[in-house]
């Protein structure tokens, strides 16, 4: 396969793909010292490798890359040669635009994708928080090899193939990228390494689909999973940890019962309320003045 | 009428909360269950968080009454309480707790137990308590607190365990039962009363405990909210209860001289029951309290059916993902094909350190005499083996003091029919496998059912546990077994110093990474 390298603002086939900063395969046959230089990347970089043997610097790990691996480096990461310079062998490169919400710990990918808003965000934060540089993936080079067919022949179309193609990919990266964090033996880790996730962001309106996700499986599998390892469905397994650590805060004085409601989780200090008291038999409230009273 | 009262037992395990229910017959009429974590956040550490624990506690006790109990119309008599030993939680002068509580696997206490271990007042701590000095012990976990956390431990006003923390939260008192207490390794067992030099030792007076209480006291009235939530009458009884191992025992039906009874989950022990305190002098046993001169002693092991769940990660076959129960099932089948001592490929299950009889934290586990014949199938049966050998050394070492003439397995390890059939074999003798694996439950049940005067004593209630299914030892089994056997044992106390050497080395490298 020949070479290509298209670039945004300078190759048209990229015109209609605002979304998409660079694409393209490099075959590098001589080692230039100097040639690859650790940088920080301002756009999500996928990488595929199809020959050769890469050694990389990418987020502050040193990595080897064989062919059939996939590197994903993120916005504000770096990446570069172990010895800053490039090896020989053969690759896709491909940028993509994404806006990282560091409050929110998301990356938020374009309008331009087909998925669903709530998949998009679930997909971006994968992509944050399990933090895994290197995927084995060979099903990204027939996507990729596919990919450039449509750039470069611009058939009816088009436009839309190449769209779909990334979604794709993403879709697959995010799945292997979960199958590689968890053990798909050891589902108690795995909860364990939910249950994390969950804590870290209680006020997260969570979804079922979402935390399926976030552990690789689908929701009835997931869901099944869960309630005969805890005996709760998942949304109830929650409740339970938020109304624990709401029960925490209730008990220290300097916080209100409604910034208690949306910090664990609850969407009104009605809805937490009545969660509160059906399950302990106090309001949040009257919660807070029994334990004032025993002081 | 009285066939429609009923008695509810709450058991506060390692993993999660089981509330059953059962009629005054002592029949099972509903089971739930809820799970909470535990949290490793650094190594040696075990924490659970207690406020979850009582969230999950009242939630699964909420829905087994109204799913199950109150649309059937039951008159709900007393509810009884179980919880893992060892466990403990400072609280404040207010009852908000101080962290975590700390759970019997925290091993934080190392070196605290290496140090009293080998000193003469831990000898008469010892013979006093009959708790083994081990980081597992709340005297162990206590005085670290002393020595490492001042800042938690000046400002604690009781350290309770965990089962007193939720019996407080429900009536408001601070008690905890004789027979949990004599777990604590603070407890003077032979008077029923906190050992005053435990206490020294752990830097605490005996005002920072809870009150102690008979196993079938009740510790008050269950709170109007609760009665309101959970619709429960005012005079329903809270029984304080006892601990998972004694109720285990009694459960078991493990009542009288020649008995004992082999439970294995996660972890394992063979108990016997006496009327005597087993005093070994290279302090091996625990002995703890059920209620007046009882007492169940026997030995506990890390490495149950968790090694072989290990195992099962590593080397099963997964049809889907997390499908461990298939990927066991398959491999117990293999073992199935095996013959009795796995054509001498040995197994030292240390995975988790040991506890009885080698008392060793720093042991590991081996794979011993492989030859170029072995296949996978033998590693598989050699694992469980392994498991089992280690069972049996508790065994023995108890029959130095106990005569054993039968035994009862329980825990969903043990009972498994290939499992129960290997232990006979090894043994040497005959195993009741209980048609009833919930031992501890049922324990709670018959100490609830005592104090309604439907058994006149302990050794009437567990007379009524009827173990109709017998394994009988095969001898063939037995003296292959028994040649393996010696080989086994003097291998797992000649490896000390490499032990030691290898657990250092993993130490280290573990805190690198």
């Amino acid at each position: 396969m020949n070479q290509f390298a298209l670039q945004q603002g300078h190759s048209h086939e990229l015109d209609m793909f605002d979304h998409i900063v660079e694409f393209g395969l490099t075959k590098n046959g001589t080692i230039q010292l100097e040639s690859f230089p650790i940088s920080t990347c301002d756009h999500i970089r996928i990488y595929y490798i199809t020959d050769g043997k890469f050694e990389w610097m990418i987020n502050q790990k040193h990595q080897i890359l064989y062919p059939g691996d996939l590197a994903v480096v993120l916005p504000g990461q770096e990446l570069g040669g172990s010895n800053r310079y490039l090896d020989i062998g053969t690759f896709f490169k491909l940028q993509l635009k994404a806006e990282v919400l560091e409050s929110m710990g998301v990356i938020q990918l374009g309008t331009w994708s087909s998925l669903t808003e709530s998949e998009r965000i679930t997909v971006g934060r994968i992509l944050m928080t399990n933090n895994i540089s290197v995927l084995k993936m060979k099903e990204a080079g027939d996507i990729l090899y596919e990919m450039r067919s449509e750039v470069l022949n611009q058939e009816i179309g088009y436009s839309t193939r190449v769209n779909v193609l990334l979604d794709t990919l993403l879709i697959f990266i995010a799945r292997q990228s979960t199958r590689q964090a968890t053990s798909r033996r050891d589902f108690p880790s795995t909860f364990a390494f939910l249950e994390q996730a969950l804590r870290k962001n209680l006020a997260h309106q969570w979804t079922v689909e979402e935390m399926a996700a976030r552990v690789g499986l689908g929701t009835t599998a997931f869901t099944e999973k869960v309630k005969t390892y805890t005996g709760f469905s998942p949304l109830n397994y929650l409740i339970n940890i938020r109304i624990s650590e709401a029960i925490k805060l209730l008990k220290k004085q300097d916080i209100n019962v409604t910034q208690i409601a949306l910090d664990t989780g609850f969407y009104s200090s009605q809805h937490f309320s009545t969660t509160f008291k059906k399950l302990t038999g106090y309001t949040p409230g009257e919660f807070r003045k029994r334990n004032i009273a025993a002081k | 009428m009285d066939n429609k009262e009923c008695i509810i037992t709450v058991e506060l395990g390692t993993n999660g909360v089981r509330v059953m229910a059962f009629n005054l017959r002592g029949e099972s009429i509903g089971s739930m269950k809820g799970s909470y974590p535990t949290f490793h956040t650094q190594p040696d550490y075990s924490e659970q968080d207690p406020e979850q624990i009582f969230i999950t506690m009242l939630y699964v006790l909420k829905n087994l009454l109204t799913e199950v109990i109150h649309p059937k119309h039951y008159n709900i008599v007393s509810i009884c309480f179980s919880a893992s030993m060892h466990s403990v939680l400072p609280i404040d002068q207010n009852g908000e707790p101080l962290g975590n509580a700390i759970t019997w696997a925290d091993n934080r206490g190392k070196r605290e137990a290496i140090e009293l271990n080998s000193s003469s007042l831990g000898k008469r701590i010892y013979n006093a308590t009959g708790t083994p000095i081990h980081p597992m012990s709340p005297l162990i976990k206590i005085a670290w607190l002393s020595r490492n956390d001042r800042g938690r431990f000046v400002n604690t006003y009781k350290f309770l365990s965990i089962k007193s923390y939720i019996i407080q939260q429900l009536t408001g008192e601070y008690v905890l039962d004789y027979s949990l207490a004599s777990a604590t390794g603070l407890l003077n067992i032979h008077k029923a009363s906190w050992e005053h030099d435990a206490l020294a030792y752990a830097g605490i007076k005996a005002d920072l405990l809870p009150e102690l209480i008979s196993v079938f006291a009740s510790p008050g009235k269950l709170r109007k909210e609760y009665q309101k939530s959970l619709g429960l009458h005012e005079s329903v009884k809270i029984l304080i209860g006892s601990s998972d191992g004694c109720l285990a025992t009694l459960g078991g039906g493990v009542w009288e001289e020649g008995k004992a009874t082999i439970t294995i989950e996660d972890s394992g022990a063979v108990r016997t029951v006496g009327k005597q305190v087993i005093q070994d002098e290279k302090q091996r046993f625990f002995n703890y309290l059920l209620w007046e001169n009882y007492y169940v002693s026997g030995g506990p092991t890390n490495n149950g059916g968790i090694v072989f769940e290990w195992f099962t990660k590593q080397f099963g076959d997964f049809k889907g993902p997390f499908d461990i129960d298939h990927a066991m099932e398959n491999l117990m089948r293999e073992a199935a094909t095996v013959s009795a001592g796995s054509e001498g490929l040995l197994f030292l299950p240390y995975l988790l350190g040991e506890r009885a009889p080698i008392w060793n934290a720093n042991a590991r586990g081996n794979y011993f005499g492989i030859n170029i014949k072995h296949e996978k199938q033998h590693f598989v049966r050699a694992t469980i083996e392994g498991i089992l050998y280690e069972v049996y050394s508790i065994g023995r070492m108890l029959q130095e003091h106990r005569r054993i003439d039968t035994l009862t397995v329980n825990g969903s390890f043990a009972s498994i029919p290939l499992i129960a059939q290997m232990l006979a074999d090894i043994f040497n003798k005959p195993v009741y496998t209980g048609s009833n694996p919930d031992s501890i439950a049922r324990g709670a049940y018959l100490l609830s059912a005592i104090d309604l005067g439907i058994y006149k004593s302990l050794d009437e209630a567990a007379r009524s546990i009827h173990l109709p299914i017998t394994v009988k030892p095969q001898s063939s089994n037995h003296n292959v077994y028994q040649k393996y056997f010696p080989i086994f044992e003097r291998l797992s106390t000649k490896l000390n110093e490499e032990f030691e050497a290898i657990a250092n080395v993993q130490q280290e490298e573990y805190i690198k990474h």
